[in-house]
């Protein structure tokens, strides 16, 4: 320890003794890092898998069962509700659940300002599919309409100023329900149920709603919904369930290979039949979509995070090779002393400790620095690209992750002009 | 007389620092030349004709609270009496409602096709539902035809006759007259002239209006106004106090020009074009403390050299000119192989991005620039070394 302080004392001297070229050095990697951790964060965060022990058991059913001929199309991004209800005419998934999203008006009584609040429309397996923790009460008992809500915590405690509300009324679009629930804390970053339009960069709703009850009352989709037939789409409960409008997302959770491989027999099954029957005049194109990939099947993977992400590599890389190229000079710079304590015996090993010292101590110096050029940049990007602005927060494997680069970097930039000063021939640069 | 002979036996006898130099260059002016070519795309985008007048036509975004009045008929009664209080505002020059704004990425669209010959089926074209002075708002020429001026119920019955850019019309009926002609959504009734509607359309100036009812209002509705110059201002503070005077059941999300509109509808463009601006400023301070650095640093270490040539003769001048010509021919060499970076570049660039190809003038103006910027920075320590006494250098030897 004692021998390590020696040598950050030796480093702090070598500063003192040069310091514009040891703050460019710093000033130089601090900006490339720092660069690199504002997109790197967005980066991490964009491409998270919100449910790692299960993402790969859930899937999207996609197939082209709309009424009109088109070949090698591609199947549209959203079902309808017949559509929804063939696919789910089987016991292969080990959970099943429809769904959308649509937006209302909350009050606790009809004076009451209204509350602007995202429904998602759904059925029972949703919270079961996703795993999303309930506070208080439990999920609907089956998926029949019924004028019951469930709240995320954040809308009971906004609208009730209490969290345990379950059996107390509400109104919702001059309707009455009742709160059969109330969700503790919950977030999915990204929410990968609902990648269509680039959803999944939002944060998760506000209120639950059985989709039966959604079809009922009306609620048309706040995000994609398409007629291919003459539909009149303010009519959901009756058109909506009968004719082609299409505007629902549907997951199948499936455990085994041997359950998907079921899954999509069924369907080839399904297309096959409704093909016979007429009903089905345009190519047949079934995919079962893993959650991992949904992001890619929309094609919403924002392109210009990735771009940036590009660029900001090879400004690392720029301000890698500069600092360097300033690191070098500056060993060079101390090649006369570095030589004459290698002539008093200072051991090869002993000028790498030292080195290494010099790692540490630029690496500490880097690190905040680079942070805080990070956080700046997270600022910046959120202002400029706001709909990324979920994903911009740290947490600490994030951290450590950086703090790991930040070392490397630092190491990088003097391994180079350090192993030049230990090896060069001795006498030459005493010379010199 | 500058030897290159010797600057370049200089630069090799400093291989590796001469080649970091080289690299960063080298990156630098590709970093350059596609961030460039990325603003200059933005620039393009924003500066494209709309056909619309951007700065005295708002558009208020907005949605009843109460299921009721988004219903037929007390929403037709909520949106005659939000309209009649907009057009007694002093400075509103006309005011239409409609289902959506125009300058969007995406909206309500469908397909338009002759019904007699569906070959020119034209997809994703933006659908208007608004009141006849629509026109007058965007300040729209009748080309053909006459715009009806009753404002159409949907019963679900009769055809609404449709209004078509003339883009679309010349598109979906080539080389004839538009108008009397049948298409999926109903007899053409006039041809308009074009303005912009959906960046997804298409083609952006394809559009299909119909004088109608606004059909539903989930998604909210608009009221589209013209106001006299000057007043776009005023008249946006006071406007949604006017509308909630009218009927305080309803939620206003945004009251915007349609210069605004069409900043949103590329703000990611100009977002990563910022972005990638700020970052290139970055690689040039970079390059800048490369050079000064390297100048210096150079200087140094061949004190004893320019002292010698001092003595033999050379000028402070000559001297000068042989630091900086070190420099430009760095500069050139990396920018050869920054070239080359560059094209690679762009090409990773349109594997994510929507980007053009890079013309040849751009990395030519972003070694320019390049060589600008080190000319600046290796100048302090060029002269620095022109200062050089031969007696103190030469004393040594």
């Amino acid at each position: 320890m004692e021998q390590f302080l020696y040598y950050l004392k030796v480093s702090l001297k070598s500063i003192r003794r040069a310091p514009l070229p040891y703050a460019l050095t710093i000033l130089i990697l601090s900006l490339g890092l720092g660069v690199f951790f504002a997109n790197a964060t967005f980066y991490y965060r964009l491409n998270a898998d919100p449910l790692p022990h299960k993402s790969d058991k859930l899937f999207f059913p996609f197939m082209n069962l709309v009424p009109y001929e088109c070949q090698n199309c591609e199947p549209p991004n959203v079902l309808s509700y017949s559509n929804v209800q063939k696919l789910s005419a089987t016991d292969i998934p080990s959970a099943k659940a429809a769904m959308y999203s649509a937006d209302g008006y909350l009050r606790l009584t009809p004076q009451q300002p209204p509350l602007p609040v995202k429904i998602r429309l759904t059925q029972p397996d949703f919270f079961r599919m996703f795993e999303v923790p309930f506070l208080h009460g439990s999920t609907w008992p089956d998926a029949s309409a019924r004028a019951e809500v469930i709240l995320s915590r954040h809308t009971a405690e906004k609208l009730f100023g209490e969290t345990d509300v379950v059996g107390r009324r509400l109104t919702l679009d001059d309707f009455e329900y009742t709160v059969s629930a109330v969700l503790a804390d919950w977030t999915m970053l990204p929410r990968l149920f609902d990648a269509n339009n680039n959803n999944h960069l939002s944060e998760v709703e506000d209120i639950y709603l059985p989709l039966e009850t959604g079809y009922d009352r009306n609620y048309l989709s706040n995000s994609q919904s398409s007629s291919f037939q003459d539909a009149d789409y303010r009519k959901l409960a009756t058109d909506g369930r009968t004719k082609a409008i299409h505007q629902l997302q549907f997951w199948v959770q499936l455990d085994t290979p041997e359950q998907q491989q079921a899954y999509r027999q069924f369907m080839a099954n399904l297309t096959a039949d409704e093909k016979k029957a007429g009903r089905h005049p345009s190519t047949i194109n079934n995919k079962l979509v893993g959650m991992r990939d949904i992001v890619a099947h929309f094609n919403q993977q924002g392109g210009d995070i990735k771009a940036f992400a590009l660029v900001t590599l090879l400004f690392l890389l720029v301000c890698l090779f500069n600092a360097s190229h300033l690191s070098l000079n500056r060993y060079i710079a101390n090649q006369y002393e570095i030589s004459l304590r290698r002539a008093l015996g200072a051991s090869r090993w002993h000028i790498q400790q030292q080195a290494l010292a010099d790692v540490l101590l630029m690496a500490g110096i880097t690190a905040v620095a680079a942070l805080l050029i990070g956080y700046s940049g997270i600022s910046l990007m959120n202002y400029l690209l706001p709909a990324n602005r979920l994903f911009s927060s740290w947490d600490w494997a994030l951290l450590l992750s950086l703090l790991a680069v930040t070392l490397g970097c630092s190491y990088l930039v003097t391994l180079y002009p350090s192993l030049r000063a230990s090896f060069g021939a001795l006498n030459q640069q005493l010379k010199e | 007389m500058i030897s290159l002979h010797l600057i370049f036996k200089s630069m090799l006898r400093r291989k590796v620092v001469t080649s970091l130099l080289l690299v960063q260059l080298a990156l630098t002016l590709a970093l350059l030349s596609n961030s460039s070519l990325l603003a200059l795309q933005t620039w393009n985008q924003l500066s494209q004709p709309t056909g619309l007048d951007l700065d005295n036509i708002l558009y208020v975004s907005l949605k009843p609270t109460s299921k009721n009045l988004q219903e037929y008929p007390a929403f037709a009664d909520l949106l005659e009496r939000q309209l009649a209080a907009v057009r007694q505002m002093p400075g509103v020059v006309a005011v239409s409602h409609t289902n959506q704004s125009p300058l969007m990425e995406g909206g309500s669209n469908g397909n338009v096709n002759d019904e007699n010959n569906r070959e020119n089926n034209t997809q994703s074209v933006p659908q208007y539902t608004v009141s006849p002075d629509f026109l007058k708002v965007l300040q729209l020429d009748v080309l053909e035809g006459e715009i009806p001026q009753k404002i159409e119920a949907w019963d679900g019955e009769s055809t609404v006759p449709v209004v078509l850019t003339k883009s679309l019309a010349e598109r979906v009926f080539p080389g004839k007259s538009a108008i009397g002609q049948l298409t999926n959504g109903g007899p053409v009734a006039a041809v308009i002239e074009d303005f912009y509607g959906q960046r997804s359309a298409e083609r952006v100036m394809y559009n299909r209006l119909q004088i109608a009812q606004i059909y539903g209002v989930a998604w909210g509705y608009g009221i589209i106004l013209r106001v006299e110059p000057g007043k776009a201002k005023h008249i946006r503070s006071q406007i949604p106090d006017v509308l909630k005077t009218a009927d305080a059941n309803i939620e206003i999300f945004s009251v915007r020009t349609m210069d605004e509109q069409l900043h949103r509808m590329f703000r990611n463009e100009f977002g990563l074009a910022t972005l990638l601006a700020v970052l290139s400023g970055l690689m040039l301070l970079v390059s800048m403390i490369s050079s000064y650095s390297n100048a210096h640093f150079n200087a140094l270490k061949r004190q004893q050299e320019i002292g010698i040539k001092r003595a033999l003769g050379a000028s402070k001048q000559g001297i000068l000119l042989e630091m900086l010509t070190e420099n430009w021919c760095t500069t050139a060499a990396g920018a050869g192989v920054g070239i080359v970076a560059a094209w690679l570049l762009n090409q990773a660039l349109a594997l994510v991005i929507s980007i053009p190809a890079l013309p040849v003038w751009l990395p030519l103006s972003a070694l320019l620039m390049l060589m600008c910027c080190v000319t600046l920075a290796t100048w302090y320590p060029a002269t620095i070394a022109t200062r050089v006494s031969p007696a103190t250098a030469t004393k040594t030897l």
